[in-house]
């Protein structure tokens, strides 16, 4: 039942975009207006193929006496005429498809849970799997240890052993 | 070696300014080209620019690399030999000294041993003078290394690898393994200890 609905759909997704093979027309009652993006008969909301080869919606009565009107004065013509004209030709307007989608908070929203799946692995590998430190990182024992490097005077020039005034027996200021 | 790398460092820099530049130009600007396929101008002409530049960096780096392993006549001659888990000490050139060098085990009593760094015997070697190392190994690859004396050697069986090195002060240098080699990879440390000649006689002559 699951498939028999994913095919029908496809089916109406198919007859919309590849609304023409070979010049044949699925395209129902819509004019063709031009080239297109590709010669293909197909609607797109592109902004840098701003022309589709077809009308977004099919000819209805009063959209053809409303282009009969289009061809005289413009001035004719009321603010709701130019509009219904433009919709029945295109289904978005420049600024409909510039603006913003908001994607951006859901992508945001993820990338955090999944941070938040990382670090709470990290707590859980630190109280349950990690050992014990050994026995020389205790307080005792580096500072034992860092005596002895400073005896050796290990990296005299730029390291652990520049940094001891040996003269005064002290850490340099 | 410095210059070198100032010379390097500033062919990356201009490369990174010019990539950097050009992306900032691509991503704000609000044309949107249509077509962007088969270049084939550009393409040639990003392929031969690179090859030039790496050419450039790659004439210096070479004349150095051959340099830095030249052989200044060294004055002594030590041969390392990697074992699964242990390092062996061979000095041949006046008297037959051998040893082993394992590393101390991690709980003992003294606070102050660096832990997985410590051995029982340290490799002495004399100051300010070449010391020539020959590198192999009895079992499988091992890798003798000291970092503060920029050294690291393979050691392959049944091969013989040499480098040399100069040490200009007295102290312990301390090396860890640098090949896995095994259960106890990390637990088979070097250390040399830098001492002056006298010292370094006295010693030879007390071990053997």
């Amino acid at each position: 039942m699951a498939s028999r609905l994913l095919f029908s759909s496809l089916r109406q997704v198919q007859k919309l975009q590849k609304a023409c093979i070979h010049g044949r027309s699925r395209i129902g009652n819509r004019e063709v207006v031009g080239f297109g993006y590709n010669g293909q008969y197909s609607y797109q909301d592109r902004v840098d193929f701003p022309m589709p080869a077809i009308r977004f919606k099919e000819s209805t009565p009063d959209i053809v006496a409303l282009r009969e009107k289009e061809k005289g004065d413009w001035r004719k013509l009321t603010l709701e005429e130019k509009k219904a004209l433009y919709r029945a030709s295109f289904c978005l307007t420049f600024s409909e498809i510039n603006a913003p989608t908001g994607e951006w908070k859901s992508i945001v929203g993820l990338a955090c849970v999944f941070m938040s799946i990382g670090i709470w692995i990290v707590i859980l590998e630190k109280l349950f799997v990690y050992k014990e430190l050994p026995a020389s990182f205790s307080e005792e024992s580096k500072k034992a240890q860092l005596k002895r490097m400073i005896d050796l005077r290990v990296n005299p020039i730029e390291g652990i052993g520049s940094k001891y005034d040996y003269e005064k027996g002290e850490w340099k200021k | 070696l410095i210059s070198f790398h100032d010379h390097t460092l500033m062919i990356i820099l201009m490369i990174l300014t010019v990539v950097a530049y050009m992306m900032t130009t691509l991503a704000l600007n609000k044309n949107i080209n249509r077509f962007v396929l088969e270049g084939q101008m550009i393409e040639v002409a990003w392929t031969i620019v690179p090859a030039i530049i790496l050419i450039f960096i790659a004439m210096p780096s070479l004349r150095l690399l051959y340099l830095m392993d030249e052989i200044h006549e060294p004055t002594l001659t030590l041969k390392v030999v990697g074992h699964q888990w242990y390092w062996s000490y061979e000095y041949s050139d006046f008297i037959k000294v051998e040893f082993d060098s394992y590393m101390t085990p991690q709980d003992s009593e003294d606070k102050s041993t660096f832990r997985l760094l410590d051995t029982d015997n340290h490799t002495v070697l004399p100051m300010n003078s070449f010391i020539r190392i020959i590198v192999t190994a009895a079992d499988v690859l091992h890798s003798w290394t000291v970092p503060s004396l920029g050294v690291k050697t393979d050691a392959t069986p049944g091969r013989l690898n040499q480098c040399s090195f100069l040490m200009n002060r007295p102290g312990l240098f301390y090396g860890q393994c640098s090949e896995i080699c095994g259960a106890n990879h990390s637990f088979m440390p070097i250390v040399v200890e830098s001492v002056n000649t006298n010292t370094f006689i006295n010693w030879v002559s007390s071990v053997s």
